[in-house]
């Protein structure tokens, strides 16, 4: 049997272009040994999450560096709900005021990483959720 | 957030320095050094507003004039911003720069599901002329310049802009527009794209042409460095990517039958600070002399006036932390040191709170006050190019100059900028970049304070601006009241001008001003764009 | 999904189950047996879909061609499904799925299943899973299903194994005759197309290309298709030669299959070598022995095989019992 690899799904939602970040921590996932696919810009929640279906990821990865991240990770983690695919963890990196970390917590959000969370933080926690 | 490279020894004693553009820094220079790059005052430097241009464009330099400060503003309704403008100027400020909401950047109504939560979010929501109308309200155009920063539908805003002035009863020849019109930096790193490469290009030659006879006073294009500079990018990097785009706009300006000596004077870019110090002296005076050097020798240029390297040296961005935000004042008032150093005739700076939000009035006034006691109190008015002559920043000009040349050259041996970015491969060599830096900062080899050295606890929290849920509303009504009100024959008329103007390869401007003044939308006119021209491609990551 | 019924998988998936379809693709990438009863379920109901394979060294526009393909059936009203297989790097371990990005306007058509997937570094390993991703999207009623493969290697023989028909794409700045050579890929293309025709020699090294086929094939091959996949010129010629072969009946099946029957085999094979070299005792003794000289590595090779044969037996023994 092969070794369980972990796949994620990196995703730039709504019209922010800013992808320094996304790509970024794709490229630091995949060399952490992670199988990793990056969405590209200006994707609807409606796409990423028939992405994370089709190619049956284990971890959602949001990067909003617009500040629109409360909207959009609740119309997400809705279509989660209505897809029946809740299990999928979800995090959401960007540019996140530490106040609305809990609110987007209550969403079920499984970690948050606003500007600045150092790359191995990141990685390790989406171990982590994998293995839970 | 780069800075150099440093190798030390146990004993913090610094035994190399390395730059981000990959020169060392030794640890004296002396008027050998100068002998060694072959220095001449009159090949290398030359008085200032003289040929190549290197200590700067004009004679005086800040003694003549200060430098204008020019805050990136707008958010909310138009009215809101509106206000903003007013309490900005009301403190000084000399310039406007117009920051849109992304629904506007990428051709979206406020009524469009696409653009839902994001209406008013990042800069100003705008639909239609009546927008403009109440953001402009009130302001001298004739006196204050105006920056407006959009790309992807920069020809459809700059009509809208020309319509707005023309029925405030401007006459555009005198109005300061500086649309930001240049998309191939989209592409590589800010995002805000639309349509493919050629067709983003032919509409910024259509603005190009257009403004040399209608709006003289206008500045059509603003090539950015900087946020190719913000995506990973090295300082030599970020001077040869925009020089080579540049060269892209002035390529199909001059196809059309047009003298470069007509148009390039409108030319402007925007260049960003952060990083070490002295490499962005260097920098901004290497990218001077080559700007000149370059247009005179690749396109014959032969106004003196139109080898000036004009624009805003400013921003900072990434070189901002989350961490100890107060940190980011003193950074903006060292960014703004380098700004000055390097004579920039316009610069902003970053807010301290930028990395969490759209700027506070607080935090926006602190950036104006810090520029403006560099001017006023400190001495930068007093010379022009005071470093000039050191045997440090002399050498390291000329190794800057080297720097960048090396990199034009780079993408010119792939087939030139256009097909680089049209096939990612800019955007991949970044991105890598990008990575590097953060693996750099993580495993402390690039020092940043607050953030691997001098760490303290929490970060405090900060005063942020909060998104008015209320304005998106507002404004979708507003839009959905002119719709009713407008006149839908005038506005099919406009835009079946428009379809057919377009496809039949003719300058769109004309006929965005006529639809403006029909009252279509951003969104309707963007439309027919896309029919025809069909949507960017963006290229894989890896 | 605790305890799942294969048979209960093969029906959801052939009622057009999505997620269900993606995890059973999963569990075949991780090797787990349910997946394979899965695929037992839903074979005999397989066979209808015309597979294209396309492959090619990295960079010659696959993706590319592979949109534009799936645009002219999905504009045909057909239903489509993709896989994109991309190299596992072989020091992380770690994979990027760059693929997806570059099907934009595949990612369009109604109903397409695009599925990335890695190409792990087993040899044979890409058959495998594929193989088996195929049948899924058939069953969940994909008509059209399009494999995209890494260009280089010995992965370019497994995909003719699994396709009807095989695209193989290069571009003029690939090298010279040696290299094509090397890489074994002109050897197994049913259609060869020249992409990028607007770089410089591209003429020359079609013609080089030509040259090759006719020296290698004993029947006439066909021309070498012409293309710039990015504006789309040629595209319509590489259409009509799929469609053609679309049309024919499935020829040479038999050859082929027997070719996917050993490569599934020796892959099989390969694991249980691996097993017994790492978990049994006698290994070590053995490797010792063939240090101090007293056997040959030849001898060893030959007693390892022995020890799965009779290993084998015992298997036999327990699954007997089991019934």
């Amino acid at each position: 049997m092969e070794e369980k690899r972990i796949k994620v799904l990196i995703a730039k939602p709504g019209l922010d272009g800013h992808d320094r970040g996304a790509k970024v921590i794709a490229l630091a996932l995949k060399e952490a040994g992670m199988e990793v696919i990056y969405s590209g810009l200006h994707k609807t929640v409606d796409q990423i999450v028939n992405m994370a279906i089709q190619e049956d990821v284990d971890v959602i990865g949001l990067s909003i560096m617009s500040g629109a991240h409360i909207p959009i990770t609740k119309k997400l983690m809705e279509k989660l709900k209505d897809m029946g695919i809740q299990d999928k963890k979800v995090f959401v990196g960007g540019v996140i005021p530490s106040k609305d970390i809990p609110k987007l917590k209550e969403m079920g959000v499984e970690g948050v990483f606003p500007g600045g969370t150092p790359i191995e933080e990141a990685i390790a926690a989406i171990k982590a959720s994998v293995k839970k | 957030m780069s800075t150099a490279r440093y190798i030390k020894n146990e004993k913090d004693q610094i035994l190399d320095v390395i730059l981000e553009s990959g020169i060392h820094i030794k640890p004296v220079y002396t008027p050998k050094d100068l002998e060694e790059i072959g220095f001449s005052y009159e090949e290398d430097l030359n008085d200032p507003g003289k040929y190549p241009f290197t200590r700067g464009i004009h004679p005086l330099g800040y003694r003549s004039r200060a430098w204008t400060t020019r805050q990136y503003t707008g958010f909310g309704t138009p009215k809101e911003t509106n206000e903003r403008f007013k309490f900005m100027i009301s403190h000084g400020q000399t310039g406007l720069n117009v920051a849109f909401d992304l629904p506007t950047q990428m051709g979206y109504d406020s009524d469009d599901p696409m653009a839902e939560g994001e209406v008013g979010r990042v800069g100003m929501a705008v639909d239609t002329i009546r927008d403009f109308e109440i953001a402009f309200e009130g302001i001298q155009l004739d006196r204050i310049g105006v920056g407006l920063t959009i790309n992807a539908v920069a020809s459809i805003i700059l009509a809208m802009f020309q319509a707005t002035a023309e029925k405030y009863g401007y006459d555009p020849k005198t109005i300061s527009a500086t649309p930001q019109n240049d998309i191939l930096k989209e592409m590589i790193g800010r995002g805000a794209w639309i349509f493919p490469v050629e067709h983003a290009v032919r509409l910024i030659g259509d603005i190009i042409e257009y403004s040399m006879k209608v709006m003289p006073k206008t500045n059509p294009v603003s090539v950015c460095g900087y946020h190719i500079r913000e995506s990973g990018a090295t300082p030599a990097q970020e001077i040869a990517y925009a020089f080579l785009i540049a060269f892209a706009y002035i390529d199909n300006v001059r196809e059309r039958g047009y003298d470069p000596d007509d148009f390039v004077g409108g030319f402007t870019f925007n260049f960003n600070v952060f990083g070490n110090i002295w490499e962005q002296v260097a920098k901004f005076r290497a990218a001077r002399k080559l700007w000149a050097k370059l247009l005179r020798e690749r396109y014959g240029v032969k106004k003196e006036r139109n080898l000036f390297l004009r624009g805003i040296f400013g921003g900072g961005g990434y070189g901002l932390t989350k961490a100890q935000p107060e940190n980011n004042i003193v950074r903006g008032a060292y960014y703004a040191l380098v700004a000055a150093l390097s004579g920039a005739q316009t610069t902003a700076l970053c807010s301290y709170d930028e990395a969490y939000t759209i700027p506070t009035p607080h935090s926006a006034l602190i950036s104006l006050r810090t520029l403006q006691i560099l001017m006023d109190e400190m001495g930068l008015r007093d010379t022009v190019d005071p470093l000039a002559g050191s045997y440090f920043i002399e050498t390291l000009t000329k190794q800057m100059e080297e720097k960048i040349l090396e990199e034009m050259e780079k993408i010119e041996k792939y087939g030139g900028i256009v097909k680089a970015v049209s096939e990612g491969y800019i955007q991949r060599m970044l991105a890598r970049q990008a990575y590097e830096i953060e693996r750099g900062i993580e495993r402390g080899e690039l020092l940043k304070v607050g953030v691997n050295i001098y760490v303290e606890g929490e970060p405090k929290e900060v005063e942020l601006h909060e998104y008015n849920e209320e304005s998106a509303r507002l404004q979708i009504e507003s839009l959905r009241e002119i719709k009713r009100t407008r006149s839908q024959s005038k506005v099919k008329k406009a835009l079946n001008e428009l379809e057919r103007a377009t496809r039949e390869g003719k300058n769109v401007m004309p006929y965005l001003l006529d639809c403006c003044k029909a009252y279509c939308t951003l969104g309707e006119m963007t439309n027919v764009f896309r029919e025809i021209f069909g949507e960017f491609e963006e290229p894989s990551l890896f | 999904m605790a305890f799942p019924d294969p048979k209960e998988l093969a029906e959801r998936i052939i009622s057009g189950d999505e997620k269900v379809a993606s995890k059973v693709i999963s569990m075949l990438e991780n090797g787990e047996d349910i997946a394979f009863e899965v695929i037992s379920e839903i074979y005999p109901g397989t066979g209808g879909a015309f597979r294209i394979g396309v492959t090619g060294p990295p960079g010659a526009g696959k993706s590319t061609i592979i949109d534009r393909i799936a645009t002219f059936y999905g504009r045909g009203g057909k239903k489509i499904g993709v896989i994109a297989i991309d190299p596992t790097s072989i020091k992380s371990k770690g994979a990027f799925f760059g693929d997806r990005l570059r099907l934009k306007n595949a990612e369009k058509i109604d109903g397409i299943f695009i599925r990335s997937m890695a190409h792990r570094g087993f040899s044979g390993g890409i058959s495998k899973a594929a193989l088996g991703a195929e049948c899924v999207l058939e069953a969940l009623g994909k008509e059209i299903i399009i494999v995209e493969s890494v260009g280089v290697g010995q992965t370019e023989l497994s995909i003719s194994f699994i396709s009807d028909i095989v695209i193989t794409v290069l571009t003029p700045d690939f090298g010279d005759e040696i290299q094509l050579m090397k890489a074994g890929l002109l050897d197994i293309g049913d259609v060869i197309v020249m992409n990028k025709m607007d770089l410089m020699n591209a003429e020359d090294k079609v013609k080089d290309v030509e040259g090759y086929l006719k020296s290698i094939r004993r029947e006439q091959p066909l021309p070498v298709i012409r293309t710039i996949a990015r504006t789309g010129e040629g595209i319509e010629r590489l259409f009509e030669v799929i469609e053609e072969c679309r049309g024919k009946k499935k020829e040479g099946g038999r050859e082929k299959l027997r070719s996917l029957i050993f490569a599934l085999a020796k892959e099989e094979l390969s694991h249980e070598i691996e097993r017994i070299m790492e978990r049994d005792s006698r290994i070590d003794e053995l490797l010792q022995r063939v240090e101090k000289r007293k056997i040959d590595p030849y001898s060893m090779a030959r007693s390892v095989v022995q020890l799965l044969l009779e290993d084998g037996k015992m298997e036999e023994e327990r699954w007997r019992r089991r019934e």
